[in-house]
């Protein structure tokens, strides 16, 4: 094998929540999603790197697993990676096994159903800084002599804490030949399992493992964090603490960015001639993706408090509690984790509900995740709110961050009523368990926090000076062409392309209180949410004939809406499948076009029924 | 005449960027393998190719989030470590 030119395949192997996607970051420079919860990674991701010498290393992190039966999809994809099944990933030359040195017994049974693969292994005994401080005792030494594989002590998280790692992945140690038994079948029998667990116990022995002491304090707070009554309490007043925060904290800098982009739009108006470029630099491009820009201070405060809360290992026992609320509407407790990350996205959601075996409780949690609050309705949001709702206090609460939290309980409502609806069209009845490992408190890791935050600001910034930029443009041509007759009366872009299809389109939402400007915002804001925010900075601008309103969309619309259309496009985004990404990734992990259709209808239906009821009430 | 002529070249250029951030995945990877065709049979484009098609390539070709607009973090370092 030249090893010089082909990069030798090396996969990371272990139980959820044990740190391999963290080692996988640590050894590859990746700045992969890592958390303090068990599911984060459903599908295997690939990495490179190089070694002192120069020789490539192809680095696979597969998805988590307590064994090599699976019962899963994602659990499948790590089994049929080790057997070397699939067609595209050849068998990796050298399995990394890492084990939460904490929790030895969970991931060493998993070490030795690998070691029968007769694959070259290291095992890799991770979290060894919080196992010595809880008094762990793991000889590495003896454990390697029992094992007969190489034995080394990781600390993925912090800088170095690799490096033992590295030192054997760097050596020719295991590329020495040795004899490979042909795995059989799927893995290991069910008669083998006894003979496994006496083995496990044989070198827990051999290692002279002792538990982790347990921590009195973990203890006590768990009582409380997992108490039916109080439990629930802390965890409604978690979220409303964070939407709060997203209103209350997010208001100084959001005041800066917009007088920034005023100020740019004035610059830009002043001194460049009237023309075509000038239209489009300040009501396309200024008005437009500038006015999306202003709501970065509420993305990252949202996702100062997510982050927090994924590593302090809190999430998992709001998991726990809400458990019996999700099964009594027919959910799996598995679609925990998958509703929680559709809060974020719906996209990695969706791809984690691989984690739910039973094929009915999976296709339940797809159809509802775009329920789920997605961080690209925050901009449309915070405009509405900011617009139309007084920033008035209600007692210690501000009431834009009430209405806020009201919206995000809504999608979960709807959510848990469209799955129960959904149960009793199932002829399925088995409810599948949650089993969920709850990992350890932790006090939420700086830099983590700060990374996951800049990740985010970036993701935010590239999509406004990527598809939002173009689709602004785009529909600032197709709303300035073509040119109005020289007798015309009413704004240019009444009589422009995308003029005429708004006219056209509020013969559809005029019942539900939509204007024509509402119209077509709509429409590139199908591409995905925070579109229509850009969309209307535009068509508003366009529409004020001449005059500046760039970044000034939202007391335009205070005054120009009424409280009844606001809220009706309020409601409206609560459940318009306004994101064509998610729509594809259904029809990838449903392999049909049927789920997306049925998603895409049921979800329009139902925006409009709730806003034609909305705007009725309201008006 | 020539400010038309910029704002036209902006429009077409937003309008193929758009168009092609939204395209289906595997219509997008099947017009890259169509590009990766043709560029092989011009030697003058063989570094361009290796640098920046291959790895565009390999990214279309994943699943899942990679097709959606808001992943941005899920690429690996340019420059193994």
């Amino acid at each position: 094998m030249d090893a010089a030119v082909t990069p030798l395949r090396m996969a990371l192997v272990g139980v959820p929540n044990c740190g391999k996607t963290a080692l996988f970051n640590r050894l590859t420079g990746s700045r992969q999603k890592v958390a303090n919860y068990p599911g984060v990674t459903v599908e295997r991701r690939e990495g490179e790197r190089a070694t002192a010498d120069g020789r490539g290393q192809r680095i696979l992190d597969l998805p988590g697993t307590y064994s090599l039966n699976p019962t899963t999809l994602d659990e499948a994809i790590t089994r049929d990676v080790l057997l070397g099944r699939l067609a595209d990933t050849p068998a990796p030359e050298l399995v990394i096994c890492v084990v939460d040195a904490v929790h030895l017994p969970i991931g060493l049974r998993l070490a030795l159903e690998v070691k029968r693969l007769g694959l070259p292994m290291v095992l890799a005994l991770n979290r060894m800084d919080v196992a010595r401080r809880r008094g762990v005792q793991i000889d590495a030494a003896r454990l390697s002599a029992e094992l007969g594989v190489p034995v080394v002590p990781t600390v993925a998280v912090k800088r170095g804490g690799a490096d033992a790692l590295i030192e054997i992945m760097e050596s020719d140690r295991w590329l020495v030949p040795r004899s490979v038994t042909a795995p059989a079948g799927n893995g290991v029998s069910a008669q083998d399992a006894e003979q496994l667990q006496r083995d496990l116990q044989g070198l827990l022995g051999a290692a002279g493992y002792s538990p982790p002491r347990d921590n009195p304090w973990f203890a006590r707070i768990d009582a409380l964090l997992l108490h039916p009554f109080a439990g629930l309490v802390i965890l409604l007043a978690v979220l409303f603490v964070m939407f709060q925060a997203v209103f209350s904290w997010a208001e100084a800098p959001m005041d800066w960015i917009e007088g920034a982009m005023n100020s740019l739009g004035e610059f830009t108006a002043a001194h460049m001639p009237a023309g075509p470029l000038a239209s489009l630099l300040v009501n396309g491009v200024i008005g437009g993706a500038g006015s999306v820009l202003v709501f970065l201070p509420q993305i990252i405060i949202l996702f100062f408090f997510i982050l927090a809360l994924e590593d302090s290992g809190y999430l998992p026992r709001a998991a726990y509690l809400l458990d019996r609320l999700m099964g009594s509407v027919g959910l799996s407790g598995r679609a925990f984790i998958p509703l929680l990350s559709s809060h974020a996205c719906a996209i990695p959601g969706i791809m984690a509900t691989r984690t739910i075996p039973n094929w009915r409780d999976r296709l339940t949690t797809i159809m509802i995740a775009p329920l789920m609050t997605c961080s690209a309705r925050l901009p449309v949001y915070g405009l509405l709110i900011a617009a139309l709702i007084p920033a008035r206090a209600i007692g210690p609460f501000n009431l834009q961050g009430l209405v806020l939290f009201a919206l995000y309980s809504a999608g979960i409502v709807s959510g848990l009523l469209v799955a129960f609806v959904m149960k009793h069209f199932s002829k399925s009845r088995q409810y599948s368990p949650l089993m969920l490992e709850l990992p350890d408190f932790q006090w939420p890791n700086a830099a983590n926090l700060v990374l996951g935050l800049w990740e985010r600001v970036k993701i935010f910034l590239s999509r406004v000076g990527g598809i939002i930029l173009a689709l602004m443009i785009v529909l600032w041509f197709l709303s300035s062409y073509p040119a109005p007759p020289p007798d015309a009366t009413g704004p240019a872009i009444q009589y422009s392309l995308a003029g005429k299809l708004g006219a056209l389109l509020q013969h559809v939402f005029a019942p539900i209180g939509f204007n024509w400007q509402i119209s077509i915002a709509l429409v590139p804001g199908l591409a995905a949410r925070e579109v229509a925010v850009g969309a209307l900075g535009t068509v508003y601008a366009l529409s004020a004939a001449g005059d500046d309103v760039s970044g000034q969309l939202q007391p335009l619309i205070a005054s120009s809406w009424s409280l009844a259309t606001g809220c009706s496009l309020l409601v409206w985004y609560i459940f318009a499948p306004q994101c064509l990404s998610t729509l594809a990734v259904v029809k990838r992990e449903t392999n049909s076009w049927r789920y997306p259709l049925i998603m895409a209808g049921y979800l329009f239906a139902l925006a409009y029924i709730a806003a034609f009821v909305t705007y009725r009430v309201m008006r | 005449m020539i400010e038309e002529l910029l704002v036209a070249l902006i429009v077409l250029a937003a309008f193929c960027f758009s168009a092609w951030k939204l395209m289906p995945a595997r219509r997008r990877l099947q017009l890259l393998l169509a590009l990766d065709a043709w560029s092989a049979r011009r030697p003058s484009l063989a570094r361009w190719r290796e640098r920046s098609l291959k790895p565009r390539i390999a990214r279309a070709g994943g699943v899942g989030c990679d097709g959606c607009a808001s992943n941005g973090a899920h690429h690996p370092p340019s420059r193994p470590r």
